[in-house]
This record gives C-alpha cells, sequence and structure tokens, in this order.
C-alpha cells in the first residue's frame, strides 16, 4: 500500500518548496524535495551583456543573500580581467559582508526559525507575547541594513557592489558610527546566542559526512580555495570538477554531488570546520553553551548561526579600526577586459556559492555558470529527510510534517 | 481588522525582505491589519477574502498563474510590488532576443521539467491590476505610503517623474555631465535616487517616466563612449518590453 506524505508550501523560507514523503508498505520509499520556483534562466540572461551588468543582473538571485552574488560575480570578473582591488575596498567589502551576516542571520533566526521553538505560527504573532525579543531581531537586522546601505548604496540590491571595487566610499564618521553600533550589538548578540543554544534541538545525527568551505578562516574572508571536513583542498577553478550538477526533472533548482555523496555547507559545517578560528571572545563563550560543537545534528545549525553573527561583529570591529588607519584611496575603478574565463567563490550565508564567467575580448559575456548554496543543498537536505523519517518512524504524520519543515528550515534553503 | 495577503511568485524575496524592513510601520499596522496570508513570514495562511493583496515576482510558471488568478478572484485591491511584477523582471530583459526552448536548453540541457514553463511576465498580462509599486526592490516609504493610504480610503498618487528631479533636491551632481552612463533621465522617480548619490548612475530599476526620450539619451551614451548596442542592452535590463517606444533596432538586427 503507498501512501505519501506532503508538504506542498513550505514556509518561512525564501522562495518555493515542497516535499513528498513516500511510503510503501507502510516502509519508506521515496523522499523528493521539489523546490518549485520558476526558473529564471540567469545563465541565459547574463549572455551578451557587458561585464559592467553582471553584478547588477545577478544580484537578483536572491533578496537576501544579494552581497554574496554581486561579490562572486565580481571576484569572478577581476579574475577574467587579471583586476587586483585596493586594501581599502579589500576592507570594505569584509565590513559588507558583516552586514549581511547581521540582517540574513537576524532574519532566519527570529523571524523564520524561532517561532517552531517558541511555538508560533510567525514572528508577528509571536510579538503579541514576546515584544523585546522580536525587537531585538529587528534591531541587529537594522544595522546590517544600515551597513549595507552605507556601503552599497541600497540596503536590498545596493548597486554600489561592483567589479574593481565601489564607486565611492563612506567618510571617516560614517565608519566610526558603525565602529560605535557594531560595540554596541555585540550584548545583544550574545543573549541571541544564549537563546539558541537553550531551546529544545530534536535529536538527530546526520549521516552526511562530508562538510565543505570557502578556506578562510571565517565568512569575512575571502579566499581562492575551497577545503573539506576530508582534508581535500581545491581552487575555485577546480570546483566543477569535484561538485558536479545534475539537472532532475522535479525540481527547478539542480541536485549538486561531491563524488557522487551529497555534501553538507552552511553555517554548521563553517563552525565545526573552523572551531579553532573563531574569535577568542566568541571561543570563550562557546566554552559556556550546551551545545558541544563540533556537532553532526543539522538543527544546530540554528546554534551555529548565532555563533557566527557574534563573530562577524567582532571582526566588524577590527575591519573598521583597520579601515580608520588605512591611507584613504581614490574610488577610481580601473578594469579593463580581456577575452578569458574566471571564477569566484564566496560562503553565502546558506552556504558556499560559486560563480563562473567567461568574456570576449570586448568584455561581454559569453558564457556563466553559477552554482548557489540551495542546490548543493538538496541532495544533503535529501539525506537528512530520509534519516529524519527513520529516526521518528513512531511519530503521527502531523509531527512528522512539522520536523520535517524544521529540518529543512534549518539549512535556510 | 482589514485583512492584508503578501504573495510571491517567481522573484528573488528581496520586496518582501524589505517589507519586512519596515519594522515601525508593521507595529502601527498591526492594531488595525491582519496578515492573513504571509508564506515567508508565518506558516498559517489562510487563501480566503483580501481587502488587499500584495503580490511580488513575475509569473512564470503555471503555479505562478493559478495562484495569481485565485488571489485576484478574492481580492478587492491586487498591488504589485517591485520591477519583477510590475514589468517582469531581470528575468524577462531578453524575452525578444530567444525562444523559450533556447533559454531552457542553456540552462537545463535537454531535461524536461515537470512544471510547466513559459516566459517571464508581469501581472498586467495576467490580471487585471489596482496599483504598480515598482523598484527592485520596491521602495519601503512608497509600501507604507499606500497602505496608509488604502487604510484611509485615499487613492495612493506616484507623479511619473524622472530620477533626474529627485538628483536636484537632493544636490546630487549630474552623472551623466561627468561621463559615468546614467539612466535618470527617462526613469521613474520615488526612490530618492539613492544610486546617483553612491556615484552610481541609475539603472532604471523602476521603469519608465512619462514620456522618456530614449533616442536623445542614446546620443547622449554614444558621445561618453558607450557602444550602441551595450546602450541598448542596459537600458532593457530592468524595462522589459516597456521599452517598445524605442524608435532604433540594434545594429546587429536582433531587434530591440
Amino acid at each position: 500500500m503507498k501512501r505519501e506524505l506532503n508538504v506542498n508550501h513550505l514556509s518561512r523560507v525564501e522562495g518555493h518548496g515542497a516535499v513528498d514523503i513516500v511510503f510503501e508498505n507502510e516502509r519508506l520509499k521515496e523522499i523528493r524535495l521539489r523546490f518549485t520556483e520558476g526558473p529564471r534562466f540567469f545563465e541565459f540572461i547574463t549572455r551578451e551583456r557587458l561585464y559592467s551588468e553582471i553584478p547588477k543582473i545577478v544580484s537578483r538571485i536572491c533578496g537576501i543573500c544579494y552581497v554574496s552574488h554581486r561579490l562572486a560575480s565580481a571576484f569572478a570578473i577581476e579574475d577574467a580581467f587579471g583586476v587586483k582591488v585596493s586594501r581599502e575596498v579589500e576592507l570594505l567589502r569584509r565590513l559588507l559582508v558583516v552586514g549581511e551576516y547581521l540582517e540574513s542571520h537576524a532574519l532566519h533566526l527570529y523571524f523564520l526559525a524561532l517561532p517552531d521553538y517558541m511555538g508560533y505560527p510567525g514572528a508577528i504573532q509571536m510579538a503579541k507575547d514576546y515584544p523585546n525579543i522580536v525587537k531585538r531581531g529587528f534591531r541587529i537586522k537594522e544595522l546590517g541594513n544600515r551597513i549595507m546601505k552605507l556601503i552599497g548604496g541600497k540596503t536590498v540590491h545596493g548597486e554600489n557592489i561592483l567589479a574593481g571595487g565601489f564607486a565611492s566610499f563612506p567618510n571617516r564618521e560614517a565608519l566610526e558610527s558603525v565602529g560605535n553600533e557594531l560595540r554596541s550589538i555585540i550584548p545583544e548578540l550574545e543573549a541571541t546566542l544564549s537563546l539558541f543554544d537553550s531551546l529544545d534541538y530534536p535529536e538527530f545525527t546526520s549521516k552526511v559526512s562530508v562538510a565543505v568551505s570557502v578556506d578562510s578562516k571565517d565568512v569575512t574572508e575571502f579566499s581562492d580555495a575551497v577545503s573539506t571536513s576530508d582534508g581535500v583542498r581545491f581552487t575555485r577553478k577546480e570546483y566543477e570538477l569535484f561538485i558536479k550538477e545534475e539537472t532532475v526533472p522535479y525540481t527547478t533548482a539542480k541536485v549538486s554531488k561531491l563524488e557522487g555523496e551529497p555534501f553538507l555547507i552552511g553555517p554548521l559545517s563553517r563552525v565545526n570546520l573552523h572551531l579553532k578560528e573563531l574569535h577568542p571572545a566568541v571561543k570563550k563563550e562557546l566554552a559556556l553553551l550546551k551545545t558541544n560543537f563540533p556537532s553532526k545534528n543539522s538543527f544546530h545549525s540554528n546554534v551555529a548561526r548565532a555563533v557566527e553573527l557574534l563573530n562577524v561583529a567582532y571582526r566588524g570591529v577590527e575591519i573598521v579600526e583597520e579601515l580608520l588607519n588605512c591611507e584613504p584611496a581614490s574610488s577610481e575603478i580601473s578594469v579593463e577586459p580581456r577575452a578569458g574565463t574566471g571564477y569566484g567563490v564566496k560562503e553565502a550565508p546558506r552556504g558556499t556559492l560559486y560563480h563562473r564567467y567567461t568574456f570576449s575580448e570586448d568584455g561581454h559575456c559569453t558564457g556563466a555558470n553559477i552554482i548557489t548554496p540551495t542546490a548543493q543543498l538538496q541532495a544533503a537536505i535529501e539525506s537528512d529527510l530520509r534519516n529524519l523519517t527513520e529516526t521518528y518512524s513512531s511519530v503521527s504524520d502531523k509531527e512528522l510534517k512539522k520536523l520535517a519543515e524544521m529540518l529543512i528550515r534549518a539549512y535556510d534553503p | 481588522m482589514v485583512k492584508v495577503g503578501i504573495m510571491g511568485l517567481t522573484g528573488c524575496s528581496g520586496c518582501q525582505c524589505e517589507i519586512l524592513n519596515c519594522e515601525d510601520a508593521i507595529g502601527k499596522l498591526l492594531g488595525k491589519v491582519e496578515f492573513v496570508y504571509f508564506p515567508l513570514a508565518q506558516d498559517v495562511n489562510e487563501f480566503s477574502d483580501f481587502d488587499i493583496l500584495f503580490v511580488e515576482g513575475s509569473v512564470s510558471t503555471n503555479l505562478d498563474r493559478e495562484k495569481l488568478i485565485k488571489g485576484r478572484e478574492r481580492a478587492k485591491i491586487l498591488v504589485a510590488v517591485g520591477t519583477c511584477a510590475c514589468y517582469g523582471g531581470v528575468q524577462s530583459q531578453r524575452n525578444d532576443e530567444a525562444s523559450l526552448e533556447e533559454m531552457l536548453r542553456t540552462v537545463y540541457g535537454n531535461v524536461k521539467l515537470d512544471v510547466e514553463v513559459f516566459k517571464p511576465v508581469p501581472l498586467r498580462d495576467v490580471v487585471e491590476v489596482d496599483y504598480e509599486l515598482p523598484g527592485c526592490p520596491l521602495d519601503k516609504r512608497q509600501f507604507v505610503y499606500t497602505v496608509a493610504s488604502l487604510l484611509n480610503g485615499v487613492e495612493p498618487f506616484f507623479p511619473k517623474i524622472p530620477v533626474c528631479h529627485e538628483c536636484k533636491l537632493s544636490e546630487t551632481d549630474c552623472l551623466l555631465l561627468k561621463g559615468v552612463p546614467c539612466q535618470g533621465p527617462v526613469s521613474f522617480s520615488g526612490c530618492g535616487a539613492p544610486c546617483t548619490s553612491a556615484g552610481v548612475g541609475c539603472q532604471g530599476c523602476r521603469g519608465n517616466c512619462d514620456f522618456p526620450n530614449f533616442d536623445e539619451l542614446l546620443s547622449i551614451y554614444r558621445e561618453i563612449g558607450l557602444p550602441f548596442d551595450d546602450s541598448v542592452r542596459f537600458l532593457k535590463v530592468f524595462r522589459g518590453k516597456t521599452i517598445s517606444g524605442l524608435k532604433v533596432r540594434f545594429s546587429d538586427e536582433k531587434g530591440a
């Protein structure tokens, strides 16, 4: 006898998804995670466009992690044309990432994830009973937005984030005030970490064994290489040789595998892989938590997000100080196109992101490939869902559906 | 209580995030409105009657189309939010340059998707739309203004004057005079011109102002050294087919 559990519209996730859990004779037969988002043909619409149009177009892949898409494409363009950016540009980009993470992680934790653990349908309903907690979420998000607006020009899809740098730099006063605000948000982020550490997460051990992340000490630093928990290190040029994408009919996102197997990316993978490289003050906090890292419980991605929030704020304070000590550089951008292919990798809030572009001599795009975190996570989430269904075989259908939704949300697809 | 719905079709959710950024306004609204449908933010969503339904994203699949038609049937007022919903968005910029088959083949190879896909189109190609709030993303002040107006029974009004007007108000130097490609003269204002004040030309994300003079702007681009075909493509990114007033053609005859 065949029986199907379906969640047709996943709520509190960015984008559109659905899950089917198929049983036959009461045994799990198949799990399908379907992204039903309409295709937007980014690899097609970037073609024939001038290189300077690319960051603007790919920014629109995601309204939450647009900074990552803009930077990954800028890295790829700079790689193709042999452009080196100034120290000031590098630092401003790193500060921009601090803003991106504050916004994205606070949005996820307080507005998408927390209502599950507090027993509310959403943060708007939760605000009636927990106004101060929701306000804290807003406050962290707001600071992230302010940093992105200051450097990028707008809170969402800031057009000042370009290949080669920025058309204008923020002034000293504005940077000083960002530094002060980052310092003053730290107690809120500590409170966030202890809140998310205190929640009751379902018992769960992921069977996906390999974790992948950009090879840098944390998300505020960039790198040309990617490393895995197996000790493999590969360059951005080798990305497509390791991470293979395939198209399956039931989902409009592609499915990626590493050597034929699902793999993990995202906050939990990053914290697990780079535990020793966290800021000393964050390490101290970590020792006080009931959650132990490294963790194989996918639900702990939420605690990992709170760890990253605190970590990026401390790094942000350091970056601002370094920026204030920088010799003021000119914001003039000099990018000279030439024929070639360039590659960019970047840790987006939800995982490793890869962009590749090929350009003609006069700087027109002739080919592109973008591998998003959601596509790379599809196989891992399906594996976790299978595992979850087996682990919780005795719970009611309603509870299983709820757990499946919480698990998917933990990946923030 | 006024019943409000916020629906997302094919897009990036950036406009819905911008709506969530209206912290103070949402707080004040909660005494007067009830969000009965907002899947991005809550998991109890009722698809019943809406006093106001905001829709983000372009119509790109059969699922989008069905959802939109059902939403329209149940909504007293339907508002398109963002450039995808108003003009089709960046995903529709090459609709006139290639067939759907070519677009699908470039991205998905020869695999046939289960979902029915068509070229991305704005809401107004499928249903009647009461108000349009363009922008990529929409401007949150315009969202608040629209909600406040509708709640008070006032018709929201958006003058279609060019972005240049906002540069004058903010005393931003003209970028075209400095040789930076800018779409301000042909673009619908209302954003407060944040891009030009950051030193980046207007990208035209809010679409056309009234009586846009593309031909004149193209001659300015020629003077500052932007090749003709690239100029047309630059203007097309956010405008979808609303650029059809253009009298010129691509030099390689691919059509503008």
